[in-house]
């Protein structure tokens, strides 16, 4: 039984007939692995994680088959109940961690709160743990920033300080939505192996959204690839980037400067994801497609198991080889 | 090949005060700079934040004076330039930002946007103008329609391609890009580095090309410069750099960029710490307090920006890492 | 083994978001009418445009002709009032609604020459203040705070009593009292504009600074001051109505609201019309241009819009 069953997730926002921002997703997370869910803008992939937590306000509105975390169906639950589980068994990593920590409060408060909601621990207990989650996330001198404040830290720190708010309440899945795309380079590589680390000590699973592909391939299990808010591919890390099966995700892959080392051009799929005014009858991506045939821009090709992976496409690629 | 931009021991520095009764200290943004630049070749300055890439944009775009130094633009010294050799300067050298949502003039329609430089600083007719706007246009992949749109009825790509369009109406010697790609998705990103390259053969423009994205530098480079809070660290033709780096820190920084097919057997140079507070560097090598390799000397003597091999670097110890 | 990477190939013509969009007058539009209420400021708001234009023809008799036989009758619909009359006559037997229609040109008058006499040099000043932020504006911003500090009523009373009454002083006063929060304003958005990316890119084009100022960064800055402006429209009617009301503004017999307010003042128990009608008038008028401003503010704030 998965971690998390997302069955025919739609998001809207607007009336019935508005454009889908995701569009008929299916996913599902086993406990303790590592899923990346990679697109680019306008996929979807942030929403999809957003509608999971309960956090897309009216006019959005969020249908599905079932969304079911650790067997609670998370549709069906009220305010009161679904904060019992978002923050302590779900948690969220958002991209800046600028803007992710109050400015008006210190970094003790912050976690203290967690700690207090969820755990119910309060006064010395309370401060001894929030000491311990900074030690845990490798904060130097962590005594003495508890009492900090959020801009009194770099980015790289206010990272680790959110990563610590999220592990706080031992959650079971931890989702990471480009949780170190506003962070320098060598900064990034530390804080995805300490993501890494927490998740194998904890066990937990860990949903990484990023537009990047290169991080995946270093740090993921799975990869599910959004396009236009439904899933194109979803297969396993490495195979999914030695034998793409969809021509989206070859795409993805083709256009990363990596895969054109000595290259004069890069190759580049022409044109744009589709907006609010141009949504394809058939499959999405066949206005951009280089193999697009006939019938593709008719119909919408299902999710279908394929040799090494789900592909949403009705000629995937690379299927003779083993 | 002529060269197009000399800079020598650039330097900036900034006085911050630091409040009511300490007196003011000296930020040192940019620490002595120096480097040649041909027409039609690129020069990759990379770095992390804090290390001086955006002063020296604002410098060699003649925004800010430099502190110390010089800078000669296509032969002409910038410093004491009279006013009509100012006027020529200001049209050799353009830039093109990072962000393409805040580089274009909201109320402004693109066709005027790109038809400013001209009027300011030509005598064509308004006739003339048009043209020279439409030509431009389809050379960055627009449609004449597109003339009377505003910015923001187009994509982040399309934002770019107008922004570079409109640097290079005046077919400058010098285009410095500031993080051009860094907001665009992977494909978008893809179509905008190829017509960087495209014009750059046109026009036979030569690149400052600032990114912290070392894919992206690897595939748009001839030279490289990479740099450490202020300093240069290392500067050498790019498949060198690349191969076979000298200075710790961009062994650091290359080790650190995720790959899309990772080599397992490369070892991870994981550097801890942060970038030190540029108010009070360390004493020495600045990079001193985080290298694997650094000795006593490293925290007293400031390392020579030397010629080792077929470039330049910053560090004692160099020799040992060829 | 990896199948072979595909060149750039020619497109299939996808479709081209930004030729879809609609023109900027459109969406405005679009935005605008949204909300009910702003539609409904912006409807009566033309009626007593409308009124004022056509004064002359529109209203049943002369404003100033006196109907010695018809003393504060009341208005229609109570007993004694008369279809003549439709919402009665004042104490000197003059037509109220001919009063008031005939009115509703000096108020609009009033506020829209007020208006553009503070908002013209309220731009400039608070464009030289936001460009020259090292001596310049903190002069200019001084001594706007001098102003601010000032009661707003008071120093237009302050204005008067040096000038004069009378219609143009009016006009005079109230747009020094507004001065200050357009500098405010203009120089607020200038420094945050200032900034950004496309004002440096002009520069690097050799935009000269007139040129920055007029051209690159005001259009950018119009949307808070659009605001500000109909706001202040209604805060010069209502000014005009107090100086009115104490004397000091436009004299009778020119039907001005805030005059009739004045010189009825003695009639509240006896005919209550002659004062609750000009006031209500002010009501109306203030309230419609009050929420056109917020329909305005909605409309114009989300401009940097992104494409879909």
């Amino acid at each position: 039984m998965s971690l998390l069953q997302i069955n025919n997730l739609n998001v809207r926002f607007g009336d019935a007939h508005a454009v889908p921002v995701v569009d008929g997703l299916d996913l599902a997370v086993d406990a303790g692995e590592i899923l990346a869910i990679v697109g680019e803008s306008g996929s979807g992939k942030s929403v999809t994680m957003m509608a999971l937590m309960g956090l897309i306000d009216a006019p959005g509105r969020i249908t599905a088959d079932s969304l079911t975390f650790d067997g609670t169906d998370m549709l069906k639950l009220s305010g009161r109940q679904r904060r019992k589980v978002v923050g302590k068994d779900i948690a969220m990593v958002f991209q800046d961690p600028m803007t992710a920590l109050n400015p008006s409060y210190t970094v003790g408060f912050q976690i203290e709160e967690v700690l207090r909601q969820h755990l119910g621990l309060k006064g010395k207990a309370a401060r001894q743990r929030a000491l311990e989650l900074l030690k845990k996330v490798e904060i130097p001198a962590a005594e003495s920033r508890l009492d900090a404040y959020p801009h009194q830290l770099s980015g790289g720190m206010s990272q680790r300080v959110a990563i610590a708010m999220a592990i706080a309440g031992e959650p079971k899945l931890l989702i990471a939505d480009e949780p170190t795309t506003a962070l320098d380079v060598t900064i990034q590589a530390q804080i995805m192996e300490l993501l890494v680390n927490l998740q194998k000590e904890r066990n937990m699973a860990l949903i990484l959204i990023t537009h990047d592909l290169a991080v995946v391939a270093e740090t993921a299990r799975r990869v599910c690839v959004m396009y236009a808010g439904q899933a194109v591919e979803v297969g396993q890390v490495p195979e999914l980037f030695d034998v793409p099966a969809h021509p989206y995700s070859e795409a993805l892959l083709a256009a990363i400067p990596e895969h054109s080392i000595g290259a004069e051009r890069l190759a580049t799929l022409p044109g744009i994801v589709p907006g609010r005014y141009d949504r394809p009858d058939g499959c999405l991506l066949s206005p951009r497609c280089p193999y697009v045939q006939d019938n593709c821009r008719r119909q919408r090709p299902p999710l279908d198991p394929q040799a090494h992976s789900l592909v949403r496409c009705f000629y995937p690629l690379n299927q003779e080889v083993a | 090949m002529a060269v197009v931009l000399t800079a020598r021991e650039l330097t900036r520095h900034y006085e911050v005060s630091r409040g009511l009764f300490k007196g003011h200290a000296l930020v040192r943004a940019l620490n002595g700079v120096s480097f040649e630049l041909e027409a039609g070749k690129t020069l990759a300055v990379v770095g992390e934040s804090g290390c001086g890439k955006s002063t020296l944009a604002r410098a060699l775009t003649l925004i800010e004076e430099p502190s110390s130094g010089s800078l000669q633009i296509d032969g002409t010294e910038v410093k004491g330039a009279s006013k009509s050799e100012r006027k020529q300067l200001r049209r050799d050298v353009q830039m093109v930002f990072q962000s393409p949502y805040a580089s274009l003039n909201p109320r402004q329609k693109i066709g005027d946007q790109l038809a400013e430089p001209l009027l300011i600083n030509t005598s064509l007719s308004k006739a003339e103008r048009r043209e020279k706007v439409q030509k431009m246009m389809e050379q960055v992949g627009l449609r004449p329609e597109h003339y009377q749109r505003y910015p923001h009825m187009f994509s982040g790509g399309q934002r770019q391609r107008i922004a570079l369009a409109r640097a290079m109406m005046l077919q400058p010697k010098v285009l410095v890009a500031d993080e051009p790609t860094s907001a665009l998705d992977v494909s978008i990103q893809a179509q905008v580095l190829n017509l960087f390259m495209d014009l750059q053969k046109e026009f036979n423009t030569a690149y400052v090309f600032i990114s912290h994205n070392l894919a992206v530098v690897r595939h748009v480079a001839d030279q490289v410069l990479v740099m450490y809070l202020g300093r240069p660290a290392e500067m050498g033709p790019k498949a060198d750099i690349y191969e076979k780096p000298l200075h710790p820190y961009t062994q650091a920084l290359l080790s650190a960029t995720p790959a899309i097919h990772p080599d397992p057997l490369k070892p991870k140079i994981r550097i801890a710490g942060e970038l030190p507070n540029p108010l009070n560097p360390p004493d020495g090598c600045a990079f001193h307090k985080r290298c694997p390799y650094a000795t006593e000397r490293c925290g007293i003597e400031v390392p020579a920006f030397r010629q080792v091999g077929t470039r330049q670097v910053a560090c004692h110890y160099a020799e040992q890492f060829l | 083994m990896t199948s072979p990477i595909p060149k750039s190939v020619t497109p299939a013509s996808p479709v081209d978001q930004s030729l879809l969009y609609p023109s900027p007058y459109k969406e405005f539009w679009h935005a605008f009418a949204q909300n009910k209420g702003a539609v409904m400021g912006l409807a009566f708001m033309c009626l007593v445009v409308f009124c004022a234009l056509f004064a002359p023809w529109v209203a049943p008799h002369d404003p100033s002709e006196q109907y010695r036989d018809f003393l504060l009758t009341p208005p229609v619909w109570l007993e004694g009032g008369t279809w003549q009359f439709i919402l009665g006559t004042d104490e000197l037997g003059r037509d109220l609604l001919s009063r008031l229609i005939q009115g509703a040109r000096l108020s609009l008058l009033i506020g829209l020459s007020s208006v553009v006499m503070s908002l013209i040099p309220g731009i400039l000043l608070g464009l030289l203040a936001g460009f020259f932020p090292n001596f310049i504006g903190p002069s200019i911003m001084r001594l706007m705070d001098v102003m601010l500090a000032l009661p707003s009523l008071l120093l237009a009373v302050a204005i008067v009593a040096i000038l004069g009454p009378g219609l143009i002083n009016t006009v005079i006063a109230i747009a020094i009292v507004s001065l200050p929060s357009y500098v405010r304003l203009t120089r607020a958005a200038v420094m945050g504009e200032l900034n950004r990316d496309y004002v440096t890119a002009a520069r690097l084009a050799g935009a000269s600074l007139p040129r920055l100022m007029f051209v690159t960064v005001l259009p950018n800055c119009m949307a808070p001051l659009i605001v500000q402006a109909t706001l202040s429209f209604s805060s010069a009617i209502l000014d005009a109505a107090a100086l009115g009301f104490l004397g000091l503004g436009v004299q009778p017999p020119t039907p001005e609201w805030g005059t009739m307010l004045a010189s009825a003042r003695d009639y509240i128990e006896r005919a209550w019309w002659v004062v609750s009608l000009p006031g209500l008038t002010i009501l109306l008028s203030v309230l419609a241009i009050n929420l056109m401003g917020d329909g305005l503010r909605d409309a114009l704030d989300p401009k940097l819009k992104n494409a879909a």
